[in-house]
């Protein structure tokens, strides 16, 4: 019997409204160590958008787990998950809270001791060796798992869901990488995981008790594998209402949620084989599938096999928090897209950067940006000043898209003949086509929002009359490469956005990459492919140093590497002579000549040097290049004030 | 040395505009990291007061934004927000009750930034995108400087009624005005680009709101750039003129220095104990002998002699000391009072200062577990004096002994080795990591003064330990180097194979080629690799991660380490690992490849993480006794947990 995404479904003892879940994820919208204001506007802005079941960021169950600055302690928590619940529940959602302990994965830098673990193994970013837990340690661990759980369930929530996936000791205790314990805990590796799982259930009465569980460590030789998963969960489950399966290790985090190189739902095949595995020895735990499901399809075909129950969508409902509500209610495709792009979600960054959303930039915001989140508001129309918006890039079709939807006549004009803008050039680059569905969905709910779009038309500031909102979202334009020792013109110079966007690339080719991004890694790799032979110039000690934020730094090293891309780090080019361009180490101001057909500059571009009348906004790139999160913010921004009523 | 006299100008009262100092020592403006929502804090107020108290002559806050455009890292503070004023107040009034003068830094970072916090676009003279932000800035209008201006001046008001006693302008570093002054990053053609006149617009501008907003009767002082150590930016000669400039608008009262740009030449702003001592003091040097004004001289100061020295030689009026300041709130109580030995001398290793502001954590420091707790109430004395004895002499043991000693515990220290120090003391065996040894000798000063005695040379069994009838043991007996995973299948005629330490502790190492495999990502293998190429082997450094030495940038030694290695001629190959030796040869993989090799070399020196040695809490345990596990022995870690561990085990005995 086959199930829809949108049939409601018992978890345990619980009645969850349908299949979709808001897995745990970072925000940094913590206060401190308790969960915030800002977590209860953006979980409830999710169950208002429909989905049935959150788990809440998170929270260590122990005061020796800080791994990153504003990670949750369950015990500064209770006010907050009452908070969540009482705002989630109105609109029918199941709320769980995500329970864990970073161990030998967290920090000492805000707890300035040691990282637990079960066996000495070094942290394998910051090579610090944990301290190995005694029984002293593992009893304190089961304690904070229950006293945590109780709190949780206290507070109104529906259960827990008990982290043994990534950044956990639970999976740590589980892992023939991590666990070399000669005692019981190591002889039988999901001991632990039992011990906490009974501890937490006889707690908490009939509530749900999920488990997160990795399902891969992609570290076959001593790592959990599928089959040793299932030999761990054998027996493990009873007293679990659900099992998440999650893949990567110490030394794969980035597996867990990786960015659009690659594909959707990538877990599909051992959640299946596991599921069936699980059935096998007898009454099973209902299964939940992760792992980059961004589109419904994706997901109503998961949820249709026998084998799995339900699916995370956690950077999905980031970029949309009504994807349920529109797939209920017919408009599914409409449902704005997760371009798989982690640039602004992945926020396990020193920095503490907000969770956020380049195609939603309101995410995390939802309070201070509460009158901004046109999606759901009605807004009147019909008395609102007609709009013109200059440019159909991002910023442009966003900012006429929700003109129009706040009830303006808007007309757009393009000059090229398709829209989009960079981010259709973008999307060109190996291993980023998803950007282009943003581009697609923008352009599609312009038309649906009544937009008159022009395309092939330039307009200048004389073409703008006085009295429409003129809104201007030209772009960027590519920057005049500076080469202080001068170009003798023997080497052929082009801008990245028009090699992305097919201008010949064949023989020698020597990109330089002063950002490491997406874009200058994206370039190198098209010109391999090309057959070109190719050198990357990096201003950073590393290429694609920007990558780390998006989980692709070491992958993006991997794949230029296997490509055969010759990397030069903490240089610039500094002429080109001669056919070759002369590159300059930043450090021993040594110079190397590399021999050039074609030089790609990926650096960063300029805004146009355009004159507009006084009253037209401009955003976007126009204003300075810069990402896709702040012209669609700035869009957004500018559409939103000119509808205002003082205006 | 235990007199004054030799510390005449440093101690000589000055007077900078309407301030008297009582001596010439600045708490320069630094970053901590300590703001909580953008406004100030309990931690910044009882940081501050700690160096008041300590005897600094003039303390700078680090910077107040003045203007929403302006939030390049989390933990700034707000200035522009009028809910500064209380924090504004505790500072300044926990300051006051030493007498000490203070003033607040005002800045706006311009390009320097990103949108992360603010959500707006960024703003700088031109749309250059920094090196560090690599974000875009818009070039700002006309409307945009006067809104710039008066932020300083809305700010600057609000800093005097917070109880400043002045303001400084930060105009190096990272700030809009460094950007409009360099022509690096000021590439306009308007009035504010252009001639150095035109580039100095906006400083003078600022000069003339602000003192305008802060009244005749409070300091203004202006913090210049001598040297951007970039290509096409501001060198000595223009900082010159520009200072000239800035004396003759008749509105300030005194000139910092600095050199480098924050995000682009950090290294040289905070330089690491690889950059000698006093080497900005050309830029001083250079304004004083054009202007009347006094002028601060920064870069390294880490010992009153230096400083003073600074200061007899004529290169400045007034010395900064900020790292010397850290390390040791009292730098200038001790040295005045004569007891300059007592000085807990920085290290300039720049690990839990330097390398926690980057990482947006709080400042701290690696042989001060009190700086960045300031607001925390200190150990009390014990009620009862116990008896402790402290197994091993390195870091943590030697803290332990010196928090419980201060505390009134009767400690004995037992040591193995013939010297104390530990690692720390093999560490800084190296050539140019000497100053790193200071954290071991201040500590065998505190212990001198306290009366406490290191016994050397003991192996110390659980019977020795039982013989002083110990009230509680601290084992603090550090750790012993790994063996690679590999270790037991090294054939017959297999490169030799040894540890860093082993090298550290005078083994030879046999042969020309040296492969040193670096999985502990600091100084370790990269310092005994210099060592060993400064001995004529020929060397390559094998990492996993994708950079050797990967937190030699956080500490800014990268760059510096990066020019002697290609001098030495050392190879760096990194997402590399060793899979094994066989005759002659080391097996190696790429990592991100797959890919196997192997190279010909004589030996290979390891730095991996270690075991600790803690056999002996055991049995110490298993008689009986409160025995507390410190340092490598509890978890091997650096330098700086051995430090937190031995105070926090020496403050709970």
């Amino acid at each position: 019997m086959t199930s829809g995404l949108f049939d409601p479904i018992s978890i345990g003892a619980r009645a969850a409204a349908n299949r979709v879940v808001f897995g745990p994820h970072v925000t940094n919208l913590g206060a401190g160590r308790s969960l915030s204001e800002g977590h209860v506007a953006y979980y409830e802005r999710r169950a208002r958008g429909g989905c049935a079941t959150l788990v809440t960021e998170v929270a260590s169950v122990h005061e020796s787990d800080w791994p990153y600055e504003r990670a949750p302690l369950a015990s500064a928590c209770a006010r907050g998950w009452r908070a969540i619940t009482e705002a989630c529940k109105p609109h029918g959602s199941l709320v769980l809270a995500g329970l864990g302990h970073a161990g030998m994965q967290g920090s000492t830098a805000w707890t300035q001791d040691v990282l637990w673990a079960p066996s000495l193994v070094a942290n394998v970013m910051t090579h610090e060796q944990p301290l190995v837990m005694g029984d002293e340690e593992v009893a304190a661990l089961v304690a904070g798992f229950a006293a945590s759980a109780t709190i949780a369930c206290d507070q109104g929530c529906d259960g827990v869901e008990l982290n043994a996936g990534q950044h956990s000791l639970l999976r740590q205790f589980c892992s023939g990488l991590t666990n070399l314990r000669g005692d019981r805990l190591g002889e039988d590796r999901a001991a632990l995981l039992r011990d906490v799982v009974d501890a937490v259930r006889a707690v908490v009465g009939d509530a749900i008790v999920g488990v997160r569980f990795c399902l891969d460590e992609l570290a076959p030789w001593a790592g959990i594998t599928t089959q040793v998963a299932a030999e761990l969960l054998t027996g493990a489950t009873e007293g679990v209402d659900y099992v998440c399966f999650v893949r990567g290790s110490i030394y794969s985090e980035a597996a867990t949620q990786p960015d659009g190189h690659v594909e959707q739902a990538f877990n599909e095949a051992a959640t299946a084989e596991l599921a069936n595995a699980l059935r096998l020895t007898g009454p099973s735990p209902l299964v939940c599938a992760q792992g980059s499901i961004v589109d419904l399809e994706t997901a109503e075909r998961l949820v249709a096999t026998a084998a799995i129950d339900l699916v995370e969508m956690t950077r999905a409902q980031i970029a949309d928090p009504d994807l349920c509500a529109k797939a209920v209610s017919g408009e599914g495709a409409r449902v704005r897209p997760c371009i798989l792009c982690n640039q602004h979600c992945l926020v396990r960054d020193p920095r503490n950067p907000i969770v956020s959303c380049c195609v939603n930039p309101l995410a995390g915001h939802e309070r201070e940006d509460a009158a901004l989140d046109i999606d759901v508001v009605e807004h009147p129309r019909g008395h609102a000043p007609a709009a013109v918006v200059v440019g159909g890039g991002v910023a442009g079709l966003e900012a006429a898209r929700a003109l129009a939807r706040l009830g303006h006549a808007v007309v757009l004009h393009e000059q090229d003949d398709a829209l989009g803008g960079a981010v259709r050039s973008a999307a060109r680059l190996p291993g980023r086509s998803r950007l282009g569905a943003l581009a697609d969905w923008l352009e599609r709910e312009a038309v649906h929002e009544g937009v008159t779009i022009r395309t092939t038309s330039r307009v200048d500031a004389a073409d703008l009359v006085d009295d429409a909102i003129v809104v201007v979202a030209t772009g960027g334009a590519p920057a005049r490469l500076w080469l202080r020792d001068g170009d003798d013109g023997s080497v052929q110079v082009l801008d990245a956005r028009s090699v992305a966007d097919g201008a010949a690339l064949a023989g020698v080719v020597v990109v330089l990459d002063p950002i490491g991004g997406p874009v200058g890694v994206g370039v190198a790799e098209m010109a391999a492919q090309l057959g070109a032979t190719t050198t990357l110039i990096t201003s950073d000690v590393v290429v694609g140093s920007q990558l780390s934020a998006s989980g692709d730094l070491v992958d993006a090293n991997g794949r230029l590497a296997r490509a055969g891309v010759a990397v030069i780090g903490h240089a610039r080019a500094v002429a080109i002579s001669a056919g070759s361009v002369v590159v300059e180490d930043s450090f021993t101001a040594l110079r190397v000549s590399v021999p050039a057909v074609v030089c790609v500059d990926a650096g960063h571009r300029v805004p146009e040097d355009r004159t507009w009348p006084p009253s037209a906004t401009v955003i976007g790139d126009a204003v300075a290049p810069r990402g896709i999160l702040m012209a669609m913010l700035e869009a957004r921004r500018v559409a939103c004030s000119a509808g205002a009523p003082s205006r | 040395m235990t007199s004054t006299s030799r510390l005449e100008l440093l101690f000589k009262p000055l007077s900078v505009g309407p301030l008297r100092l009582a001596n010439r020592i600045v708490f320069s403006a630094h970053l901590t990291n300590y703001a909580v929502d953008g406004l100030p804090s309990a931690q910044h107020a009882a940081y501050y007061a700690a160096r008041a108290r300590g005897g600094a002559g003039l303390i700078v806050t680090e910077e107040h934004s003045t203007h929403p455009t302006d939030w390049p890292y989390e933990k700034l503070i707000h200035g522009f927000n009028p809910e500064v004023l209380p924090g504004y107040r505790r500072i300044t009034d926990a300051v006051h009750a030493y007498g000490t003068p203070i003033l607040a830094q005002l800045n706006h970072n311009g390009g320097q930034a990103s949108s992360m916090y603010s959500r707006l676009a960024v703003w700088a003279p031109s749309p250059i995108a920094d090196p560090l932000f690599k974000e875009v800035p818009k070039a700002v209008d006309d409307e945009e400087i006067a809104s710039i201006v008066a932020g300083y001046a809305d700010v600057a008001a609000r800093c005097i009624e917070g109880g400043f006693d002045g303001v400084e302008l930060q105009c190096s570093h990272s700030s809009i005005v460094r950007a409009f002054l360099s022509s690096a990053t000021n590439r306009r053609a308007d009035r504010w680009g252009g001639s150095l006149e035109n580039r100095a617009r906006l400083l003078l501008a600022l000069v003339d709101a602000v003192r305008t907003a802060i009244g005749p009767d409070k300091a203004l002082g202006v913090r210049l750039c001598g040297d951007e150590l970039l290509d096409g930016g501001t060198t000595i000669d223009e900082a010159v003129e520009v200072a000239v400039m800035v004396e003759a608008t008749g509105s300030v009262d005194y000139l910092n220095t600095s050199i480098g740009v924050a995000t682009s030449s950090l290294f040289a702003i905070e330089a690491s104990m690889a950059v000698r001592p006093g080497y900005a003091l050309f830029i001083p040097s250079a304004i004083r002998r054009r202007v009347g004004l006094p002028v601060v001289g920064v870069g390294r100061f880490k010992d009153p002699v230096q400083a003073d020295r600074a200061l007899t030689e004529g290169h400045c009026d007034l010395v900064g000391v900020v790292r010397g300041q850290i390390a040791d709130a009292d730098f200038a109580r001790k040295a005045r009072s004569g007891h300059t030995e007592r000085v807990r001398l920085c290290l300039s290793c720049n690990q839990e200062c330097v390398g926690r502001m980057g990482l947006n954590r709080w400042l701290g420091c690696i042989e001060n577990a009190r700086t960045g707790r300031e607001s925390e109430p200190a150990a009390p004395r014990a009620r009862r004096p116990r008896t402790v004895v402290v197994v091993g002499a390195g870091p943590a043991g030697l803290q332990v002994a010196v928090t419980a000693a201060e505390r009134g515990h009767r400690v004995v220290i037992l040591e193995r080795e013939a010297e104390p120090g530990g690692q720390v003391a093999l560490a800084a065996r190296v050539p140019g990591r000497a100053e790193f040894g200071d954290l071991v000798r201040n500590l065998l000063s505190e212990l001198r003064a306290l009366g406490v005695e290191v016994t050397q040379g003991v192996d110390a069994t659980v019977e020795l330990v039982a013989s002083f009838s110990p009230d509680a043991v601290v084992v603090a007996t550090g750790s012993t180097p790994a063996s690679p995973w590999w270790g037991a299948d090294v054939p017959d005629g297999a490169p030799q194979l040894l540890d860093v330490t082993d090298v550290l502790r005078g083994t030879a190492v046999e042969g020309r080629a040296v492969l040193v495999v670096d999985e502990l990502g600091f100084h370790q293998a990269t310092s005994v690799a210099e060592l060993l190429a400064d001995r004529g082997h020929a060397v390559e450094i094998a990492s996993p991660s994708l950079v050797v030495g990967q937190d030699l940038g956080v500490t800014l030694d990268l760059e510096q380490f990066w020019v002697r290695a290609t001098a030495k001629g050392i190879v760096q190959t990194t997402s590399t690992m060793v899979t094994g030796l066989r005759r002659g040869a080391a097996d190696i993989q790429h990592v991100l490849t797959g890919v196997s090799g192997s190279r010909d070399v004589d030996a290979v020196v390891l730095a991996l993480p270690a075991i600790p040695n803690d056999a002996l809490a055991e049995g110490c345990r298993v008689r009986g006794f409160d025995v507390h596990t410190v340092g490598d022995a509890r978890a091997p870690r650096r330098a700086h947990a051995a430090i937190v561990d031995g105070t926090r085990v020496g403050s709970a005995l």
